[in-house]
């Protein structure tokens, strides 16, 4: 018999299977071959396959449940006797705020009535707080009232500077100037969002009571406290610097190319962007360093240098009309990847490479779950010779967090995305059509050193160390063992060009 | 039978989930078939078994501390916990609808020795080769028709027959004789149907 007759009367076995339970009564069934019959038999026992899909979900689903267990919950033995419980307008914002600001961790919320958290608890340090959404039936209210709260808050770190610059990045105000205090320790005073204030301190001397009292007597007797603290002619500190600049996320692309004022002329009239600063090299018409930009994000680039010869990079870019912006590209000098279509996961995207050859996504999100509040204008993406091994390495080295992984069973990367600081970096397996795509990426972090410390530490390798450059950042050049490249940096000073 | 080595690796695998439940992903990843495969049997619909196998591992992870090694298997401790969520679930619907538990329902048995056959015919799908796999996976696990899954992969609708033949042929060849025969009499009944 021909093997096409065989497949051809396997699958009316195989249809007749599907639909048995809507066959029916008594409609005849096709007859087969006992070898037909036994494919058949194994064809009935698969109609129980459990769907590849499921199985991951479940798997993911079980893995967010064990990462919220295995953060560090108290036992009995070593949990808090007193513990300060915060009532906040919008607790979910609060909760994130904690994490940007101070470091915290979330150990559990419960959610309800409605989306109100009723109870949550986040740990900072070795340090559980409560915190909860107003009740004000249940005598639960906010401190959203003139003078605010009459409880703060206390924090005691290593390094007060780095925390409390951190804590302004994340939307605190700074109350009180950091200054080395008589008791021994460096304090300063920032008010969060959510209406409390928070000393934070690092120790500097560890003093007794007694030798406490002494020097607080000294500073009563010379009428410290009775007194204006400042005088009058006395110049208030500058402002501090923002340790993250202006209108800049955690990471922003950095595009090396040939060409580079060209480029800018395509990103304005393909792609909308807006030229926020140029400087051109020394007696030479190319750019040494431009910032662009695009919505709510910024795209900096640069002409090819010795140091950092042409790479490509890859870019979603997110849009609301992507037929519109896809016409535009391509008028502006764009070349079609591929015309805009409704991709299997409900997106509506087109492709197309810049006129110095980078890959640009542009998407339309038309499923909400794709959105998420840090969902940006410009979403880098990498397509890496082992991305799975990446996701692990930017988790130890930059505390990456994974929002989303969709993996082969063979466990590559088909498509994962990463939250890293305040920004999402979309990555894959590089294979076939999909070529390797490295990423340069500008990130921009209150405590470089640390950053700088912990990546060096993951084996990182280092282009160029750690330095105060002329244009007001602390910054180093990186190189994973992927290729990528990466800009660590805090703004340390304003500079004026 | 398992050997005690395979008992060894499994034991170290639960006390290490016990421990850090981050690596509960292997425990999953090792019982995921044979805890599909045992509700599958079990219950009528893809949705019923979707939402029971979802229970089981939710309980184990939360219940894991209280998993104690005596030398009974792992996957046995999830069968018996997916058993009791079925009665559960049977009671509960015997209440809602106030009827008596289905007496043929609730005492439907699967031996053990089934439970292995078909979760070892699921693991086997994994192994195919990729488009023997990926047209498996569509016709049975998705239910699609020869036509949808010849339109999304591209191919023929006669080729797309050929890789479920030669997929199911391979499957057949791969497993045993021997595991064959418990099941057989389930499908059995359903084939029954096909040469009335």
């Amino acid at each position: 018999m021909p093997k096409q007759n065989r497949s051809e009367q396997l699958d009316l076995l195989v249809d007749a299977l599907i639909a048995r339970p809507k066959t029916a009564p008594g409609k005849r069934e096709p007859k087969a071959s006992p070898k037909l019959q036994a494919l058949a038999r194994i064809a009935a026992e698969l109609l129980d396959l459990p769907r590849q899909d499921f199985k991951d979900r479940l798997k993911s689903d079980l893995g967010r449940r064990t990462s919220m267990a295995s953060k560090p919950v108290m036992k009995a033995e070593t949990r808090q006797t007193a513990t300060a419980y915060l009532t906040v307008r919008d607790a979910a914002a609060a909760i994130e705020f904690y994490k940007k600001a101070f470091g915290a961790t979330e150990v559990m919320r419960l959610v309800g009535p409605g989306t109100k958290i009723g109870h949550a608890e986040i740990r900072i340090g070795n340090s559980k707080i409560y915190l909860s959404d107003e009740f004000p039936d249940f005598g639960s209210v906010a401190p959203q009232r003139p003078g605010g709260s009459p409880v703060k808050m206390d924090i005691v770190v290593d390094d007060v500077d780095a925390l409390t610059a951190r804590a302004i990045a994340a939307g605190a105000k700074e109350v009180r100037a950091i200054q080395d205090q008589f008791y021994g320790m460096r304090t300063g005073q920032v008010a969060d969002p959510f209406g409390y204030v928070w000393n934070v301190s690092t120790v500097l001397e560890e003093l007794t009571g007694e030798e406490m009292q002494k020097r607080y007597d000294d500073l009563v007797k010379q009428g410290a406290f009775t007194q204006p603290q400042q005088k009058p002619d006395e110049k208030r500190a500058p402002r501090a610097v923002r340790p993250i600049p202006e209108g800049f996320h955690t990471l922003t692309p950095y595009l090396a190319v040939n060409g580079a004022a060209r480029l800018i002329d395509f990103l304005k009239e393909g792609f909308g962007a807006v030229e926020k600063f140029r400087v051109n090299r020394p007696g030479s018409e190319l750019v040494m360093h431009a910032e662009m930009r695009m919505g709510d994000s910024v795209l900096e680039l640069a002409d090819a240098s010795d140091e950092f010869g042409a790479r490509l990079l890859g870019n979603i870019l997110h849009v609301h009309d992507v037929d519109a912006v896809y016409k535009r590209a391509l008028e502006a000098g764009a070349t079609s990847r591929f015309a805009p279509i409704e991709q299997s996961y409900g997106d509506l995207e087109a492709a197309v490479k810049d006129p110095a050859g980078n890959y640009w996504n542009i998407t339309e999100i038309r499923k909400t779950d794709h959105r998420t509040d840090d969902t940006r204008t410009i979403l880098p993406y990498l397509n890496l010779a082992g991305a799975a091994e990446f996701v692990e390495f930017t988790k130890r080295a930059f505390g990456a967090k994974e929002v989303s992984m969709f993996q082969a069973p063979d466990g590559k990367v088909i498509h994962a995305r990463l939250r890293i600081g305040d920004s999402i970096l979309a990555l894959g397996e590089a294979h076939g059509e999909s070529a390797l795509i490295l990423g340069a990426l500008h990130m921009y972090v209150p405590n470089v050193e640390d950053v700088y410390a912990a990546a060096v530490r993951e084996g990182i390798k280092v282009l160029r160390p750690l330095r105060d450059e002329p244009y007001g950042d602390r910054a180093a050049v990186l190189q994973d063992a992927f290729g990528n490249w990466w800009f660590p940096s805090t703004h340390i000073k304003d500079v004026q060009f | 039978m398992k050997a005690p080595a395979q008992d060894a690796g499994e034991r170290g695998l639960v006390e290490a989930a016990q421990k850090d439940p981050t690596r509960f992903a292997e425990l999953y990843e090792n019982n995921f078939a044979r805890v599909y495969a045992y509700v599958s049997r079990r219950v009528n619909n893809r949705e019923e078994a979707q939402d029971l196998t979802a229970e089981v591992f939710h309980q184990a992870l939360a219940n894991l501390g209280r998993f104690e090694w005596r030398g009974v298997p792992f996957a046995a401790w999830l069968v018996r916990i997916a058993a009791n969520a079925i009665a559960d679930r049977w009671k509960l619907v015997a209440r809602e609808h106030g009827n008596p538990i289905s007496g043929e329902l609730s005492s439907k048995e699967i031996s053990p020795e089934e439970i292995h056959h078909h979760a070892r015919l699921f693991r086997l799908v994994d192994t195919l080769p990729a488009e023997q796999r990926r047209v498996i996976e569509m016709r049975f696990a998705q239910e699609k028709s020869i036509s949808e899954i010849a339109k999304e992969i591209g191919r023929t609708e006669g080729a797309v027959k050929q890789l479920q033949f030669r997929g199911l042929e391979s499957l057949r060849s791969q497993l045993h004789v021997s595991s064959r025969k418990s099941t057989a009499r389930k499908s059995a009944g359903r084939m029954g149907r096909l040469n009335a």
